[in-house]
């Protein structure tokens, strides 16, 4: 089969549009997957992956497909995240492919999503196949989703492909599509072998293992391979295809996408986005598009138990073997003791991280308040890098802070543009494009502070809209910012855990809120405990822990001393499940909830 | 204070108080908020548990005499006359003389001239009803088994018998009630002039009934309503001049149950009877709560075979301060520390110094006593006090 028979695509869509169940549907026709074996939704293998019904491990698959022209076609499916937080990864899956089945919904219409998607689709030029889904709903509108497919992706209505991957509609159209459409592997003619890295997975048994696209040349066992952005060189063990398992082959060629086990075993060492060559005969130039992924969003993660530690640091250094964006560093918190400061792309890659740690490695954890990366320029013009509040340095030593922002596209409801413009505006915002996307929504773009966005915007954005609003986006420039540090006190303790950088002008409003969810969350104390917000040692927030008023057996003769010493005994035990700050018990849960709707 | 010091610290000598505590364990009906141990009573139930009775009475090393006798249950008035006068014989062959006080519980319902007559003789001083309520609808809702009537009759026979001190108990909190009825209550109980007035709230105890209504949410807790009626019944009793002497206790000069101080003090008492428990020579612990089972066990000679733990002076000193801060007399701090120089007592002096500073306890000299804020958080302070004694360093 000639790298000419070979086609190199991927599907993608907005959340929920439908890419896993036609990606499964594909995997049937195709007989990839025997009907027996297959359980709903092939791709999705993590069991976070499934409940959140999101993607975060690469799952290339090769098919078969026997083309009415009479040719059997060698079509390669990449499976992307889909997920903002992951758009480096996305990138690099689409660098891997020729072609993009973008699906819309037929009942939802083009989202947010939908919109970045085909962006980045075009902009590593690959030919987009629109796939208008979900056709067996009874609200499927066609006519909409074909007018927005033209007025806001610029896609002519005609290359529509009317689809259900419920129901098995245009699956053989989509195929056809793929074959006529796509075109076959570009570069080939390249002299050298290049291979680009758009995933890993770290085995214990066999070390790292790359996913790779080759581009061009081939790549076999035994040859000696180098890695281009660092020049090291390691020996090929294994190569093979996903069928969807890993399967052995003799080579990998042009055009192939599968996977290389070599005697690398730091996973930090194959980095996605990074091009392998043979050492012998070398590539000069790397694939292009390659970045170094760098966390957004950074916090202090500490076991609740402190002699969890151990165990904690085990289950991070294990989740690092599989993702490579996620970093991690020791650090100490004068409140919660020894832990992990942590870089994530972004919220929801911080929130998959932590989930799997109490899930999957059994340790109880408690994070700090997320934050960016900003930028102190200090006198004498000195920029250095700041990821957790508690290092902000005094602000008699600094020019000024420069936050992270982003440009973001909404899109919403037009009922809900009001509500949506003040949060925009309260979360410092500036919005400076309107679009009429149909009759009932429109497409904001707006930049925002990456900082604001952190916490609970796109939830108030959902409640807002009642579900129906949507939002994507890319990184945007650093900007100067009246920022400023607050510190929480807990009687007169600061809980560096609590500290964050804000908005001088929100800072009132900010740390009122604060002290009053913090006295609302902790429980009824014995002795009194005030909660204080200050700015550079100055009080600007203040609010009292609810004082106790009862906790007393009532009857106590001399039949009943044991049983009350056990009483007591099971509420001192209850008290070691908190986290204690000075002479104050705080539930382990209250570091989360203070971030929830403030 | 300085015979509240004395006191404790000569708790285990010679002439230290002693109690004597028996537990008669039937009932003829379990009220719903019950979790002591009862059963019903059969004519050869009672009679083995009047023999084993006897039997484990003979076990104990009886070194002094007793001072003070109690005996609660269940209820002791369930025992028809003669066998009260049998438990009374082996009560009276172990105490090495007359006891300063000795109380019987009685429900209103089993108070009779016979039963009066034969504890008067036996020599008992103290009659202890439960009454519970006055309001007919709150009695009928705790499942007990008397009525206003009953209460009445059986107050002034009690009286009219001549016993010295009369006890009654209350119970307050009761589903729906309300603060005005609560208040009632405690005027019907004052308008009949007794020495001694229990107030207990009503406590939902794991394996009640009611706790089983209150984990299917039938009933719910209200602690700001249940501190208003504490504070109410405080103040309510001290003007009707019953002095509170600890969280649930009042009473008029003179008439303190000192058996329960006793207890309350760490000082010693000697339990029979299934479940009673029981604080001497050395060891802590009770009877398995098991009529049948404790026959077997005292038949085998052996007693307080449950939760024993052995008695150090660091133990008693911090039950002397959990329990003893309960009390209105509060603790003699420097005569624990006399008695027992090698608890962390730096972590207990930062507590109390603690609690203090945020108006929970006044200090007096060596006395430490909680305020009526601090009274209403004995638990905490209670389990605050474990935790010194657990995680303070001992002075050196
Ligand atoms: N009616 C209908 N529902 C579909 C279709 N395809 C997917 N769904 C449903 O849409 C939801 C999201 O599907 P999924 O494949 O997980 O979407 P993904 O998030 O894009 O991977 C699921 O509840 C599917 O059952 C379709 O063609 N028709
Ligand atoms: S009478 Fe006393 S011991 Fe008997 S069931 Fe009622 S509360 Fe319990
Ligand atoms: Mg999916």
């Amino acid at each position: 089969m000639s790298a000419n028979y070979t086609r190199n695509f991927c599907i993608i869509a907005h959340v929920d549009h439908g890419k896993t169940t036609l990606s499964d549907r594909l995997l049937e026709y195709t007989n990839t997957v025997s009907m027996r074996v297959m359980t709903a939704q092939h791709l999705d293998s993590m069991d976070l992956e499934r409940e959140r019904g999101i993607t975060i491990k690469s799952h290339p698959v090769t098919m078969t497909y026997r083309a009415k022209d009479g040719h059997d076609y060698k079509l390669n499916l990449m499976d992307t995240p889909g997920h903002v937080d992951f758009s480096y990864e996305v990138s690099r899956s689409l660098a891997a492919c020729e072609g993009a089945v973008l699906l819309i919904d037929a009942a939802q219409g083009v989202e947010a999503q939908t919109v970045a998607n085909a962006h980045l689709a075009f902009s590593q030029k690959l030919k987009v196949i629109p796939v208008i889904n979900k056709i067996d709903l009874p609200s499927a509108n066609l006519e909409l989703c074909t007018r927005q497919l033209e007025d806001i992706l610029t896609i002519p209505a005609e290359e529509a492909i009317l689809a259900s991957g419920k129901s098995g509609i245009g699956i053989v159209d989509i195929l056809e599509a793929v074959v006529a459409r796509v075109p076959p592997p570009r570069w080939q003619e390249y002299p050298q072998t290049r291979c680009l890295v758009f995933d890993s997975l770290y085995d214990s048994y066999r070390g790292c293992i790359a996913y790779v696209r080759i581009f061009s040349g081939s790549i076999k066992a035994g040859d000696m391979m180098m890695l281009m952005s660092t020049g090291q060189k390691a020996e090929v063990k294994e190569v093979g295809v996903f069928m969807p398992k890993m399967e052995k082959i003799a080579a990998l060629g042009a055009g192939d996408v599968g996977y290389i086990v070599s005697s690398i075993k730091t996973p930090a060492d194959v980095k996605t986005g990074d091009t392998i060559t043979i050492a012998s005969k070398p590539a000069t130039e790397m694939l292009p598009g390659y970045k170094e992924v760098r966390p957004l969003v950074f916090c202090g993660l500490y076991p609740l138990e402190s002699d969890d530690y151990e165990k904690l640091k085990a289950a991070l250094g294990r989740l690092r073997l599989n993702d490579a964006a996620f970093v991690y560093a020791s650090e100490s918190s004068l409140a919660l003791g020894f832990g992990f400061r942590c870089g994530f792309l972004g919220l929801l890659h911080m929130e998959i991280i932590q989930e799997r740690i109490r899930r999957e490695h059994d340790v109880e954890i408690i994070s700090t308040y997320p934050s960016v990366i900003y930028h102190v320029i200090k006198h004498g013009g000195d920029l250095i890098e700041v990821d957790n509040p508690v290092n902000m340095p005094d602000p008699g030593t600094m020019i000024e802070i420069r936050e992270p922002t982003i440009r973001a596209q909404i899109i919403l409801p037009n009922e809900s543009m009001g509500d949506i413009l003040s949060l925009i505006m309260e979360k410092r915002g500036v919005c400076d494009h309107t679009d009429t996307l149909d009759m009932n929504r429109v497409m904001l773009k707006c930049s925002l502070p990456l900082n604001e966005i952190l916490v609970d915007f796109n939830d108030r954005l959902k409640s807002i809209t009642h579900g129906y609003g949507s939002m994507d986006y890319e990184l945007g420039d650093y900007m100067a910012a009246d920022l400023v540090k607050m510190d929480i006190m807990i009687n007169g303790d600061p809980v560096d855990a609590f500290s964050c950088i804000v908005h001088r002008s929100n800072a009132d409003n900010r740390g009122r809120s604060l002290c009053e969810k913090l006295a609302e969350i902790i429980p009824p104390q014995m002795f009194k405990v005030a909660i204080q917000a200050a700015i550079g040692g100055k009080i600007i927030a203040r609010d009292n822990v609810k004082e106790m008023r009862k906790d007393v057996t009532s009857k106590c003769y001399g039949g009943d001393i044991s049983r009350k010493r056990k009483l007591l005994d099971k509420q001192k035990e209850g008290k070691k499940k908190m986290k204690q700050i000075g002479k104050v018990s705080i539930p382990p849960d209250a570091f989360i909830k203070v971030l929830q709707n403030n | 204070m300085s015979g509240l010091a004395t006191a404790q610290a000569k708790a285990s000598s010679a002439h230290a108080p002693l109690g004597l505590y028996v537990h008669v364990p039937f009932c003829a009906s379990t009220c719903d908020f019950c979790a002591f141990y009862q059963t019903q009573p059969t004519v050869d139930g009672v009679g083995a548990f009047l023999a084993s009775t006897a039997r484990e009475a003979a076990l104990v090393e009886w070194t002094r005499p007793v001072t003070t006798v109690f005996w609660g249950g269940g209820t002791p008035g369930m025992l028809a006359a003669r066998d009260l006068e049998k438990l009374a014989e082996t009560v009276r062959v172990r105490c090495g003389g007359v006891p300063d006080e000795w109380t019987v519980e009685l429900a209103p319902g089993s108070v009779t001239d016979e039963r009066l007559a034969v504890l008067r003789a036996a020599g008992v001083t103290r009659v202890s009803m439960g009454v519970q309520s006055f309001q007919p609808s709150l009695l009928d809702a705790l499942g007990r088994q008397h009525s206003l009537g009953q209460i009445d009759r059986a107050y002034e026979r009690v009286r009219a018998a001549g016993f010295s001190s009369v006890n009654l108990d209350l119970m307050f909190a009761l589903p729906g009630q309300t603060e005005a009825e609560w208040a009632a209550d405690v005027r019907a109980a004052v308008a009949r002039a007794p020495d001694h007035i229990s107030t207990y709230c009503l406590t939902f105890e794991e394996d009640t009934k009611l706790w089983v209504k209150l984990s299917q949410g039938r009933v719910k807790l209200d602690p700001e309503h249940e501190v208003r009626l504490y504070e109410q019944t405080w103040a309510q009793l001290a003007a009707a001049g019953y002095g509170q002497y600890e969280v649930s206790n009042f009473a008029r000069p003179g008439h303190a149950c000192r058996h329960n101080l006793n207890t309350w003090r760490m000082n010693e008492w000697v339990g029979l009877g299934p479940s009673a428990a029981s604080q001497h020579g050395g060891w802590r612990g009770a009877n398995i709560a098991d009529l049948d089972q404790w026959q077997i066990r005292v038949a085998r000679g052996e007693r307080v075979t449950e939760d024993r733990v052995a008695l150090t002076p660091a133990l008693l000193a911090e039950d002397a301060l959990i329990f003893g801060l309960r009390t209105n007399d509060g603790v003699d701090v420097a005569a624990w520390r006399a008695r027992c120089p090698d608890a962390p007592w730096a972590a207990v002096e930062e507590l109390l110094g603690r609690l203090a500073d945020e108006e929970l306890a006044t200090r007096a000299g060596p006395v430490v006593r909680l305020t009526d804020r601090g009274r209403l958080l004995a638990d905490s302070v209670g389990a605050e006090v474990m935790e010194a004694f657990s995680a303070g360093l001992p002075v050196a």
